[in-house]
């Protein structure tokens, strides 16, 4: 079934080149990408792990972020279809370029589900390095001044970066083969050796992996290329920029630091984590406050809601680290609504300054509606799913003891909150520009928006049992039982 | 020889730092990818391990020949002046790069516990050659000598990989060849563009993404 997910987006690529007709392309890809989040969804909820010739490995924390990618994809692909055809007849893109726009598309999704599926750790980075090189034309797709200058900083800074997790992999595998007589870095060979490793050295490098990855996850003080480029790629690209490929990165880093712990103790790397946690959230709630560009306050929200995530894996422990595995998915749906709504906004308004948007409830009511509901998810109240995700980080930051921390994290979403909601009722609420039509949407982008709502509200109420096991075994691999 | 090599292969990196023209830095860099060439084949021949013999042919065949004559005729066809701008004059990064040697020296002696002077050389060459990539892309304002710092970083990386472990996996080295090389392809093509949209290609001038 693995291989299948796989080769699926593979075949996909080489639709375009067959098929003219833009339309028929779309539907395709959607129908296709239903058939992946069902492979997906059968992988990730049978029991136990997946394995072929030691190169792939799936195990409960692949399966977290398989779900995620599957299901943030298949919304991306529903979306693209109408978002397509809307760039086609606004003639701001070509017959050719849609193609291409799919056909890229497919190698970056395949890419990412590559980098979770992989068990070597060195073709973990080859696949992360993979989903860079694949998202690149994506992100410079308008071919406008803005979006290459976008994708050359994306290209650039991602590429340094993550050339220094490569250093940290090849220092991970330096005292493998040197203390641990081990001539391979597979993840699981070496999480069996670890205790054998040399703690000082594994503390170096992942320093390195941290840094490298944390480059492309969006860590500040490394996040400068994420604004520029969440902002101006196409916004179903947007979506998975934010929702999926970062967390992919987050993945890398969490693998290696499951070996890391067990060689050298929690302590090390927790610390950095609620370090570079905490910075980025402060850093966004910053940016936030004083943003004029939707695309970029979107982006700004990844960057909050990764330092979420590691805080949440910072404290550590079983809550923790669930909760926090938690709000990887729910930031994943909920930030692509939000920036399917995004998209919207920016196609009927023409513009990315929200000072020049207003009464959007009126001019689309569907989208409006739910983009308004969207924004209290994301800003994190209930009955929405990412209310429970963040309760139970700060449950678990309070339970350990962490006050300090907790008290910043719930300053900083605080902050974020207000500024989210303030600069979201302006521009959703009054009336809109006179001279505007009343459009309703398309009906895939409102499947898309009710297929994601319907996932941020119910895990909002009650957490599934099959979804409740995985994210309990997940984070029982984290804590390394 | 081992030794003569890698001295070759540093003083390859400080021309590529203090060079001021942009297709100096490329010839030097296609030095710098065949000193490399010469080192994974010497390693290969000690060890007979046919996987290394296989990588250091793709290391002639990809960087020393094909990046480079990619790279000059990029150069070329965007007709720019050659000046690879300086944010700090060539001798004074020629100091600030012997220093970042210098630091490298001092961590693989006391850091990696390595046995034989040879292989702390090799190792300190090896990191100088990644923070020489590294400031190369931050003090130098043309995208393609960002291009070369990258992938001179790649080089030092791969030289650490195979003095301090005897190289990667061989399947994980191959596919870090194909990504490198796709990456500088798309590297070029966006240096195509940025000259197309732009009409320079000054790196230090892309700034209208703000805030």
């Amino acid at each position: 079934m693995l291989l299948f997910v796989l080769t699926v987006p593979l075949v996909l690529a080489f639709l375009p080149f067959l098929i003219k007709n833009h339309k028929v392309t779309g539907y395709i890809n959607a129908a296709g990408y239903a058939v992946i989040l069902a492979g997906v969804a059968s992988i990730v909820f049978n029991a136990g792990t997946v394995s072929y010739w030691g190169f792939f490995y799936v195990d409960a924390l692949s399966k977290v972020f398989m779900i995620t990618i599957g299901a943030v994809c298949f919304t991306a692909s529903l979306y693209s279809i109408g978002y397509i055809e809307g760039d086609l007849r606004d003639k701001t893109i070509t017959l050719k370029k849609a193609g291409i726009y799919y056909s890229l598309f497919n190698l970056f999704s395949f890419s990412m589900l590559l980098a979770t599926a992989v068990n070597n750790m060195g073709m973990l980075w080859v696949a992360v390095e993979l989903t860079t090189l694949a998202s690149a034309f994506l992100v410079g797709f308008y071919n406008k001044r803005e979006s290459v200058e976008a994708a050359w900083k994306y290209l650039i800074i991602c590429s340094a970066g993550i050339a220094l997790a490569l250093l940290g992999t090849i220092l991970m595998y330096y005292t493998v083969s040197a203390q641990g007589n081990l001539r391979n870095l597979n993840w699981t060979d070496v999480l069996s050796v670890s205790h054998r490793l040399n703690p000082e050295i594994l503390k170096i490098a992942f320093i390195c992996i941290l840094a490298g990855y944390g480059t492309k996850a969006g860590l500040a003080p490394m996040h400068t290329w994420l604004p520029d480029a969440h902002s101006q790629a196409p916004a179903p690209v947007s979506a998975m920029l934010s929702g999926v490929l970062i967390k992919t990165s987050l993945y890398a880093i969490l693998r290696f630091a499951v070996i890391v712990n067990k060689a050298c103790g929690h302590g090390f790397s927790n610390n950095l984590f609620i370090l570079f946690g905490l910075f980025s959230l402060g850093l966004s709630s910053a940016f936030i406050l004083v943003q004029k560009d939707i695309k970029r306050l979107l982006a700004y929200h990844s960057i909050e809601h990764i330092g979420i995530i590691a805080v949440g894996i910072g404290i550590g422990g079983a809550a923790g680290l669930y909760g926090a595995l938690l709000h990887v998915f729910n930031h994943a749906l909920t930030k692509a609504l939000m920036f399917f709504g995004a998209g919207n906004i920016v196609r009927k308004y023409g513009s990315h300054n929200m000072h020049r948007i207003k009464g959007v409830l009126q001019s689309m009511p569907f989208a409006g509606f739910i983009i308004i509901l969207a924004v209290f998810a994301l800003g994190g109240s209930p009955p929405f799913s990412i209310f429970i995700s963040e309760m139970i980080i700060l449950f678990a930051g309070f339970n350990a003891g962490s006050y300090l921390t907790s008290g910043l994290f719930l300053l900083f979403i605080a902050v974020i909150f207000g500024a989210l909601v303030q600069h979201y009722c302006k521009m959703i609420f009054g009336p809109k520009p006179a001279d505007m039509p009343v459009s309703s949407s398309p009906y895939f982008e409102r499947a898309s928006f009710v297929f994601l709502f319907i996932f941020i509200v119910v895990l909002g109420l009650n957490i599934p049992q099959g979804f409740n096991r995985l994210l309990t075994d997940a984070a029982g691999i984290l804590k390394g039982m | 020889m081992v030794e003569i090599l890698l001295a070759l292969l540093f003083i390859s990196t400080l021309m590529m730092v203090t060079a001021k023209r942009v297709t100096a830095v490329i010839i030097s860099f296609s030095h710098q990818s065949f000193i490399l060439f010469l080192l994974t084949l010497f390693e290969a021949v000690k060890i007979n391990s046919l996987e290394l013999y296989i990588v250091s042919a793709l290391i002639l065949i990809i960087k020393a020949a094909g990046i480079p004559m990619f790279l000059r005729r990029v150069v070329r066809d965007i007709k720019v002046n050659e000046n690879v701008g300086f944010y700090i004059p060539p001798v004074l990064s020629l100091v600030c790069v012997m220093l970042l040697s210098y630091m490298a020296y001092i961590f693989a002696g006391r850091m990696l516990h390595i046995n034989g002077s040879t292989q702390i050389i090799s190792f300190t060459v090896s990191l100088s050659v990644i923070l020489a990539g590294m400031f190369m892309m931050v003090f130098r304002m043309k995208a393609i000598t960002q291009i070369i710092g990258l992938i001179v970083i790649e080089n030092g990386l791969f030289l650490a990989a195979v003095v301090i472990c005897g190289g990667m996996p061989f399947f994980v080295e191959i596919s870090i060849f194909f990504d490198l090389f796709i990456c500088v392809i798309i590297l070029g093509i966006f240096v195509y563009r940025i000259n197309m949209l732009f009409t320079h290609v000054d790196v230090d001038k892309l700034t209208e993404l703000k805030g």
